[in-house]
């Protein structure tokens, strides 16, 4: 592998963050640039993430500051995920934020206060996910990921409401709590690295360099650190048991929000955890047992508890739980075909997730309404969100040709592959029960007779094209990723080789 | 690094009345007066920092960082916030005798897994050294006292506290476990700690104004 100096790396994150900040300390700033500002930063960061995948593909690793920051494949993977989906949630927030509306809900000033703030606080949301991605420093890691906390906690709560508040201050508290166990563990992780005396200086904070060390860790040590950096990140990651937040947070906070934290954050939380937990692979095989069976139940239980939701964005969230259960159970295993597995999943995740979030909003938009009890027909109003939210469904439950049946196929045959057939028959169980469960979900709203309880339904429209567009070019990939599968291999090949220790 | 300059048992002292101070934080229901035990925890702590400090001077700048971050800003906030409001913490769901026995029943427990069984939280030579154990072991006791805190009082300022005590536990056992964490990582991990509980005391007092009161309790509007 060649190393590669440059700068992108840190531009990737530093362009959003001057970004937001211009937006936020400059109060006189034009709404039209505040709405601009951050489709520009994701797009430069689209093709800047393209630049270094391209770069990656060809067997270079980027690096800058001394090795502080880092891309290999999953890095160069993680930065085009974030981008893609925040470009899509900001051409999405143009019209999904109105002014009017907002007036009307929290008055005049505050509504144009406010309004700055979220496209400012989006931008910086954005960076520190992209630096937490890029960085190679373990507690930066920890620093990246406790900002995301903070850039988004205000923008769970924006609505400023009595949910909105409920659910803001869950989300600090939980996460600050659970995310302060992956601190103690990064710290040990980097003390034992410095302890065996074959690192020199602060080159024990590298995780490319740790990685190196790990066999002559203490066991004990070496225990600690994993349960802790699983239960910190996997907090984060809305791994159950560890989620109570996730479904109050994604429900309450303004869609675009809900799209860049089901989307990308839990996402990029999961990242962090097996960025840090892959390392001890080759030593402990126990924890890839560990990691798989916590996949399983985490996709048991999130899809268990998305029956029982009327809610519409509860219902997703609840999803959430359980998709990156899959995630988890892939990249968990080790092995390169569950690690390839994983990723593909993370990767369409990530796509069908925000299509599934943009369609629910688009709902909320146009009928004032979020319970499946109490709307329906809508599919002829609104036939791209309805298309949409079906080709959704169909791919988060694995359906074929769509991309999530061949990420799901990955992980069931590296499970079985790996002798865990207990998991893969799980999994495989799992993914029924998410067809029912959305395929409900979608019959329910966007067929049978028109029926909405907020809004005249001879006033239900389709929303505008730049709502339904970037739904529909997340729909469009998910479509290309079903029909090429192996578009997306050159990346997710390197992706998985960075985390693969166990073979294939 | 040279541990035998230490000052063993003013370090020793210093740690006691650590733990003092967060079952006082903790356990005291004159929420001013609750601040009041913070700051002093947070002040003891900026002296057993300096006091690490004869060993390893990086660990000087440590203790400004946490005098200015714990000891300065944080503070200022809890009180600022409590400003103009009933002094009174709500009635927590587990009281003062429990919560001492408590106290008691975790600082034994880690001053004997720290002695006992020390390899598995201190990988490093230093770190098994008697004065890095008993900070260990009272960061430990600390972390445990501050998560005891968030789950059983009812009032969200408590809570608040509860996550103070979580943070300087951590910052705490840096000093055991990486006394050679550059500046630049631990700047980063105090910055973050002072912006979380602006940013919980602001949200807060959102939910005081909304809801009335600050009671986690009723926070009950998405149960429904």
């Amino acid at each position: 592998m060649v190393t590669e100096t440059s700068v992108i790396p840190a531009v990737t994150f530093l362009l959003p963050l001057a970004a937001g900040a211009l937006i936020l300390f400059w109060k006189g700033i034009d709404r039209r640039l505040q709405q601009g500002l951050p489709i520009l930063a994701a797009a430069l960061v689209t093709a800047m993430g393209a630049w270094m995948a391209r770069r990656v593909m060809g067997g270079v690793v980027l690096t800058t500051w001394s090795n502080e920051l880092r891309v290999d494949g999953l890095s160069a993977l993680m930065v085009i995920v974030i981008a893609i989906v925040a470009l899509m949630a900001s051409l999405y927030s143009v019209r999904y934020l109105r002014l009017g509306a907002l007036i009307r809900r929290l008055g005049e000033a505050s509504a144009e206060r406010r309004t700055r703030v979220f496209y400012g606080l989006v931008l910086w949301f954005q960076g520190t996910m992209l630096w937490g991605c890029v960085t190679n420093n373990i507690v930066m890691l920890y620093v990246a990921i406790e900002a995301t906390t903070l850039a988004s906690s205000l923008l769970v709560a924006f609505y400023w409401d009595r949910r909105a508040l409920e659910a803001g201050y869950k989300y600090l508290m939980l996460l600050t709590i659970g995310i302060t166990f992956a601190l103690f563990g990064c710290v040990l992780l980097y003390a034992a690295a410095a302890a065996t005396r074959q690192l020199s200086g602060s080159s024990a904070l590298l995780i490319s360099e740790v990685r190196r060390v790990v066999p002559l860790m203490p066991a004990g040590t070496a225990a600690f650190a994993i349960a802790f950096l699983v239960i910190g990140f996997g907090t984060k990651a809305g791994i159950a048991p560890f989620h109570p937040w996730l479904p109050d947070a994604h429900a309450e906070a303004p869609t675009p929000i809900s799209v860049l934290l089901s989307g990308v954050m839990i996402k990029m939380a999961l990242y962090a955890m097996v960025r840090t937990v892959s390392i001890f692979y080759p030593s402990w095989h126990l924890v890839n047992t560990f990691l798989v069976a916590l996949g399983v139940f985490s996709m048991l239980f999130g899809i268990v508890m998305a029956m029982s939701q009327d809610d519409l964005k509860r219902l997703l969230a609840y999803s959430s739980v359980s998709q990156m259960g899959y995630v988890l159970a892939g990249v968990g295993l080790g092995t390169y075909l569950g690690c390839y597995g994983g990723l593909y999943h993370l990767l369409n995740h990530a796509l069908f997730k925000s299509m599934l979030f943009l369609c629910v909003g688009a709902v909320i938009h146009s009928t004032g309404a979020r319970c499946i009890s109490e709307v329906s027909g809508l599919r002829r109003r609104m036939p791209v969100t309805g298309s949409c939210f079906l080709l959704g469904a169909l791919a988060i439950a694995g359906f074929p040709p769509l991309n999530g049946f061949w990420s799901k196929l990955t992980i069931y045959l590296a499970l079985a592959r790996g002798g865990l057939w207990w998991a893969a028959i799980l999994a495989v169980a799992t993914s029924v029960l998410t067809m029912a469960v959305m395929v409900r979900a979608g019959i329910r709203v966007f067929w049978g007779t028109l029926r909405t309880p907020v809004v005249p339904e001879s006033d239900v429209r389709e929303v505008p094209p730049s709502m339904w567009l970037p739904t529909a070019v997340l729909g469009a990939l998910c479509l290309l990723l079903g029909l090429y599968p192996q578009a997306a291999y050159p990346l997710l090949d390197r992706a998985a080789a960075a985390l693969a220790t166990l073979g294939t | 690094m040279n541990p035998s300059n230490l000052h063993v048992s003013l370090i020793e002292t210093l740690s006691l009345i650590m733990v003092i101070t967060s079952v006082a934080a903790v356990e005291i229901r004159r929420l001013k007066l609750s601040a009041i035990a913070y700051l002093c925890q947070a002040l003891l702590m900026a002296g057993l920092l300096a006091a690490f400090g004869v060993m390893n001077p990086a660990l000087y700048w440590w203790a400004g960082t946490a005098l200015v971050t714990k000891a300065v800003l944080t503070p200022w906030f809890l009180f600022r916030f409590l400003r103009g409001r009933d002094d009174e913490e709500l009635k927590p769901v587990i009281g003062l005798g429990p919560s001492v026995i408590v106290a008691c029943l975790l600082m034994l427990g880690f001053f004997h897994l720290t002695h006992e069984q020390g390899t598995l939280l201190a990988p490093t030579e230093t770190a098994r050294l008697e004065v890095f154990r008993t900070n260990l072991a009272v960061a430990s006791t600390v972390f445990a006292l501050g998560l005891y805190a968030v789950l059983t009082r009812r009032d969200a300022f408590k809570t608040v506290v509860g996550v103070c005590l979580l943070e300087n536990a951590v910052h705490l056992s840096l000093v055991s476990l990486a006394p050679e964490l550059p500046e630049t990582a631990v700047f980063g991990v105090a910055t973050e700690v002072v912006v979380t509980v602006y940013l919980l005391l602001y949200v807060i007092g959102g939910v005081r104004q909304e809801f009335g009161t600050t009671d986690t309790f009723q926070l009950r509007e998405l149960r429904r």
